[in-house]
């Protein structure tokens, strides 16, 4: 009791880390199936979400106060408040293994990798709603999404199909598929290309989507998987499962600059403010943190199978509906 | 006081994939599978932990307080390779691999409809933040399924046809769990598995609730003289109670004792016998002695014949 008293006015200063106030990343665990909130500096777990069957990706809304997490095999999606971590919403939505806003802020795309499908929603911030514009069925396997930045065209890869779908979003309709690859999976938007990672095979495929072809490859390593951007212009990073390694990618050249072994299976990453990465570890059921100055990494338990994840900065909640929409980390 | 053991569990699998399953993937082109494998090799894994768990706890049972004794335990082998093919995820696997595609049919129909299948915890909200709850129901649920199965196969013909082999065995032990003719054991898997996505059971607990349902059809067909007491027998199901279902008296439609798990299945149903006291001989009197002392494949081939014959409406006994 003495010691609860004692901590009131810490806790009326703010003093203690809430989970509004300090950094904390948010692991989405695939097989355990729930979503972590993890203190980066003790790596203590602060919160955990219970999740009905298997999420596997996150994306943060528009005005960034929410994070969207599919629940692919529960066919649910949670709206869950970015500050907090409080549940604010759950919908019956079929499928969402992946999900992602345009940079318009007006559409939700979600691919339904079992279902074969690519949903196309309607999204209106102020009642969290989400309505069902079309439902496409582009080819096997849809995976991962990237949009052109005028918001009129979404790219997805299907890895069943070894192709990337464009679909044209005003029309609805599927424009064409291009063979890239064995099982094309993360995919960006990039200097007017898009970049794609072959995760049957070890290179990303250099495609250029106006004249629908697929320009070059690079070697990055067995089981080539999702590229990451970095915020602010910085080396593009890619993920390798196989091979178990990030590679930093020159954000003009493309050249590799840098390889970096991570142990575990790396999957999804995301970004701190000091410009470190935090990793997904997928078969060794760990996040990752790597330095890409010094190639240190470090690693804490998660649950099983950890997919999506988002470092959440403090920075975020405070510049919140003040700064533009930047990527979306995942 | 698990979690040395987790780590453990987790190291090798983590290990066992890296340097075995993901590779073999990636050099078959089978990538976009890579997550599916990583689920189910678990079934893998934990078929080797189900044998040597099973082992551990069953067999100093048998010799300590065995109903019968036998010099010649040959016909017993049988059932041991029963259960390694059984256990170590082949005909799980095959299961899986059916079911999957199955289920993506129709949930391409459904999803199309726009109508969304759900689980137990969307119709019981209360059960979201309730996993061990909604687990425990889960169980309950599959094991009443497994009962109706269990009698169905005592009373169509096809059906006793090929589940007569399991009732064969003059000999029985906790391996004779296994001993199936696998036409029975796909369609056992088709109706688990179904019951299972059914009623929405986590593709993470399945394996689990499978691991528990099979560690104690194993027990209950240990050759041990032991009852879990007046209470416990209505609770669980024991080895004696399952004997009885085993015993001569008891082959074909005169069967008693059909659960699995809990006997309150039997007791609803008024198919249970609680007689504590009695341990009777195992077999079927009208068991050809191919599908008594016949070896594996003998068996198979046997029970294949009794089936066709069954289902074109021949005497199958």
């Amino acid at each position: 009791m003495r010691r609860f008293a004692l901590a009131l006015p810490l806790l009326a200063a703010g003093l203690f880390p809430g989970p509004g106030r300090a950094d904390v990343v948010f692991v989405i665990n695939s097989m355990d199936p729930g979503i972590q909130v993890v203190d980066p500096v003790s790596r203590a777990e602060l919160r955990q979400i219970p999740v009905l069957r298997e999420p596997h990706h996150l994306t943060l809304t528009p005005a960034k106060d929410l994070l969207l997490v599919g629940d692919s095999g529960g066919n649910e999606i949670l709206f869950l408040d970015a500050s907090t971590g409080e549940v604010r919403k759950r919908e019956r939505i079929s499928n969402p293994y992946n999900l992602e806003f345009s940079p318009d802020g007006k559409l939700l795309v979600v691919t339904g990798l079992r279902r074969d499908q690519v949903d196309i929603y309607s999204w209106d911030a102020a009642s969290m709603g989400l309505t069902l514009l079309t439902r496409l069925r582009p080819g096997d396997m849809p995976s991962h999404i990237a949009y052109r930045p005028d918001s009129k065209l979404v790219y997805v890869t299907l890895q069943g199909s070894r192709s990337i779908a464009a679909i044209d979003l005003e029309k609805r309709e599927i424009l064409w598929n291009l063979q890239v690859g064995r099982e094309p999976a993360g995919i960006i938007w990039h200097n007017g290309k898009l970049l794609v990672g072959i995760m049957g095979s070890d290179h990303v495929a250099v495609v250029d989507p106006e004249a629908r072809k697929l320009e070059r490859t690079i070697r990055v390593g067995r089981g080539a998987h999702a590229l990451f951007p970095t915020p602010g212009g910085g080396p593009i990073y890619v993920t390798s499962r196989v091979d178990s390694r990030i590679t930093a990618l020159d954000p003009v050249s493309l050249d590799v600059v840098r390889t970096y072994e991570v142990p575990g299976g790396p999957d999804c990453l995301s970004f701190d403010e000091q410009g470190r990465i935090w990793a997904t570890l997928r078969w060794n059921r760990q996040l990752g943190m790597l330095d890409p100055a010094t190639g240190e990494v470090t690693t804490s338990p998660v649950g099983r199978s950890p997919h999506g994840i988002f470092f959440r900065n403090r920075s975020l909640v405070q510049a919140r509906n003040e700064t533009p929409s930047a990527p979306v980390e995942r | 006081m698990f979690d040395p053991l987790i780590r453990l569990y987790d190291q090798f699998t983590s290990w066992l994939f890296q340097t075995v399953v993901q590779p073999a993937l990636y050099a078959a082109g089978m990538m976009e599978w890579a997550d599916d494998a990583f689920s189910w090799m678990d079934f893998f894994v934990f078929g080797i932990v189900q044998v040597v768990v099973v082992y551990a706890v069953c067999r100093p049972l048998e010799a300590w307080r065995p109903v019968e004794r036998w010099d010649d335990r040959r016909v017993v082998w049988t059932d041991v390779v029963y259960t390694m093919l059984a256990r170590l995820g082949l005909l799980p696997l095959m299961a899986f691999v059916i079911l999957s595609g199955v289920q993506a049919q129709i949930a391409g129909w459904i999803a199309d409809s726009g109508w969304v299948a759900p689980t137990l915890e969307t119709l019981i909200p209360a059960l979201e933040t309730r996993p061990l709850i909604a687990f425990a129901l889960y169980i309950l649920i599959l094991d009443f399924g497994e009962y109706w199965r269990h009698r169905l196969q005592h009373t169509i013909p096809w059906w006793w046809a090929l589940h007569s082999i399991h009732h064969a065995q003059e000999k029985m032990t906790f391996w004779t769990d296994d001993r199936n003719h696998v036409i029975d054991d796909m369609i056992a898997a088709l109706w688990f598995g179904g019951l299972a996505l059914l009623i929405g059971v986590p593709p993470g607990q399945f394996p689990l609730i499978v691991i528990i349902l099979r560690v104690a059809e194993s027990l209950s067909h240990a050759n041990v003289r032991l009852s879990f007491g007046r209470f416990g027998e209505r609770l669980l199901v024991s080895p004696r109670f399952h004997r009885l279902h085993h015993g001569v008296l008891s082959a074909g439609e005169e069967g008693r004792n059909y659960a699995v798990l809990f006997p309150i299945w039997d007791m609803i149903f008024r198919t249970g016998d609680f007689r504590r006291d009695v341990f009777p001989r195992t077999g079927d009197p009208e068991a050809s002695a191919a599908l008594v002392t016949g070896g594996w494949w003998r068996q198979q081939v046997e029970g294949t014949r009794r089936f066709l014959h069954a289902l074109t409406r021949r005497e199958a006994r």
